[in-house]
């Protein structure tokens, strides 16, 4: 285990294929058993990005969001219990035990992406679904996707579908101008 | 000294009861927003996820702003050595550590896990967090002023000097990271800087001169200022005038470097408070009341009257509890993400505190106010090397 070599799990997101259903957002809640509480409990996300296009030929735009579990990660370096906290392979967790609820990491973060969730007394995120993909199977929300938005894999194995993804296509990530380097790529 | 008169004189008089009276009922007012909140839980907060600091943490920032204010206007005469402004010592010290205590006990209704709170920040610290740091020094900085006080009142002023430079130091020290806990935010452009740690320890410094004005006009409310007491209060008033006139030149810099050129982020945060949602707080009690009617008042009387100086500290007092407000919230009105269901036409996200919120912060300055009439029955608060002239009245009465 230990001289395994170090993953990096990243998701390519093609928002050209998103069609809204919010299958994501159903499968994440019934994979993480994550309680209906409001408006404000839930870990990803569907923004509309409006219409393009002149009538007949018009699209509307969609863009499925979550934690982007940055690399250079502005709700770890807030948290003054180390309550959240980056794994060996990248992924940002929250310790529910270590949360005290200050909300500073709510406050850090440029995606909006936590919040507090009243069923852990603490504040919740997207995992990655970490306790599924060292069991091989993919996150909730990339498995149930009907139209397959959204791609998993580790981008240090030359050979994933999100390594070949991100070579072969044009991509861009979400606010690059605060610097977190989000491990969630767009397909441009 | 004669405790008995001394105790007749501060508390029981009606002027004090009706104080007592006041406070009560904004304790229990905040014990009724408490047990809401214990039964209801955050429900009855109007916080959330995309705002998720209310007016609870600006309150607490106004106390601890107004506990470093007083530690450092107090620290001119016994850290500093300014001989006049050591008759200010023990009252402000005193009033530093309730300041500082209602500022801990209104957060600790924000905080999710307080209790917890208490034992990570000792066995899995972040010395990455600024609000770590902040946490701590304030720890620190209260030990520092319980026990200055300590010294004060056994009358060992040279002890007292040491723990009154170590809680200066602190003091700073906290107050500057309760800034960076703002400032650090890369995320929040307008919070985002250097501005906000220095700000803090100015507004800290107008703060304190305010309090400092107000306790001593109720402490000579019905007796005669003793004249060391009027001079130095006129010298505070001085200062007091002073540092409103940065303080308004640091906010109107702030304004502008805000608007000008309209930077993303910074832009529609200042126009919230410009013209926005919180304009009538912005304008009427940050600008008006908070800075340019004490400034004049005090500028056009020279600080020579001190009825002046207090009215002048009194509107000041209002108007900064707003502008605490005024930070925490305009820095969150710019939402993270612009089609949040709570952004409105404006493009700004919403917030309005909740009576069990208001609640609450009425509560916590009952506290505040409560813990000084207590301190006013159990010690003698006046600088002991410059008595009253009442009590000097009496000793030569005595005598």
């Amino acid at each position: 285990m230990a001289n395994e070599k170090k993953k990096r799990w990243v998701m390519v997101i093609d928002p050209s294929r998103c069609i809204d259903c919010k299958a994501c957002d159903v499968a994440c809640k019934r994979e993480n058993s994550l309680v209906l509480e409001g408006r404000d409990s839930y870990r990803n996300w569907i923004s509309s990005k409006g219409i393009e296009g002149t009538y007949p030929r018009l699209k509307q735009k969609f863009e499925p969001s979550q934690c982007q579990h940055c690399s250079n990660t502005p709700c770890e370096h807030v948290c003054p219990t180390r309550a959240t906290y980056k794994t060996r392979d990248g992924i940002v967790r929250v310790d529910y035990k270590r949360c005290i609820l200050c909300k500073t990491c709510i406050t850090a973060c440029p995606y909006d992406a936590r919040f507090e969730q009243h069923q852990f007394k603490a504040i919740d995120k997207c995992t990655f679904c970490e306790h599924r993909i060292y069991e091989g199977k993919l996150p909730a929300c990339v498995d149930t996707c009907p139209t397959k938005v959204r791609v998993f894999g580790d981008l240090n194995d030359p050979q994933s579908e999100v390594s070949k993804l991100l070579a072969a296509r044009h991509w861009r990530v979400l606010k690059p101008e605060v610097g977190t380097r989000p491990n969630l790529y767009y397909i441009a | 000294m004669n405790h008995t008169a001394f105790k007749e004189r501060i508390v029981f008089t009606p002027g004090g009861k009706l104080w007592g009276v006041l406070a009560g009922f904004l304790l229990i007012l905040g014990l009724v927003g408490l047990f809401n909140y214990l039964i209801h839980g955050v429900e009855v907060y109007n916080v959330h996820r995309q705002v998720p600091w209310g007016i609870q943490i600006s309150t607490y920032v106004f106390f601890v702003v107004s506990s470093t204010g007083l530690c450092l206007v107090s620290s001119l005469g016994h850290v500093f050595g300014i001989k006049s402004f050591e008759v200010i010592g023990k009252r402000a010290i005193a009033m530093a550590i309730f300041t500082i205590l209602a500022g801990f006990a209104v957060i600790a209704t924000e905080i999710g896990h307080p209790l917890r709170m208490l034992v990570y920040n000792i066995i899995s610290p972040n010395l990455h967090a600024a609000i770590w740091w902040m946490g701590t020094l304030y720890g620190i900085y209260l030990v520092c002023i319980l026990i200055e006080f300590w010294f004060m009142m056994r009358g060992d002023h040279r002890f007292a000097g040491y723990l009154g430079l170590a809680g200066f130091i602190a003091g700073v020290a906290a107050h500057s990271n309760l800034g960076a806990v703002f400032g650090f935010l890369d995320a929040r452009p307008w919070w985002h800087g250097p501005f906000l740690p220095i700000y803090f320890i100015l507004s800290a410094a107008v703060t304190g001169c305010a309090i400092v004005l107000l306790l001593f006009a109720h402490r000579y409310y019905r007796e005669k200022m003793p004249r060391n007491v009027e001079e130095t209060m006129h010298a505070i008033g001085k200062l007091f005038c002073l540092l409103l006139g940065i303080l308004i030149f640091f906010e109107i810099w702030k304004v502008l470097t805000s608007i000008y050129g309209a930077p993303p982020g910074k832009y529609e945060a200042m126009m919230a408070l410009v013209a926005g949602p919180l304009s009538t707080s912005f304008w009427l009690f940050e600008v008006l009341l908070g800075m340019l009617i004490p400034f004049a008042l005090i500028l056009f009387t020279k600080a020579r009257s001190f009825s002046i100086n207090v009215l002048a500290a009194a509107s000041a007092i209002v108007g900064i509890f707003f502008m605490r407000y005024n930070l925490v919230v305009a820095g969150q009105l710019v939402p993270m993400r612009p089609d949040v269901h709570r952004v409105g036409p404006d493009g700004l996200l919403s917030y309005f505190p909740s009576p069990t919120e208001i609640g609450i912060v009425l509560g916590g300055i009952g506290l505040c106010l409560l813990m000084y009439i207590a301190a006013n029955l159990l010690f003698n608060l006046d600088d002991e090397e410059h008595p009253s002239e009442v009590e000097s009245l009496q000793t030569n009465s005595c005598s």
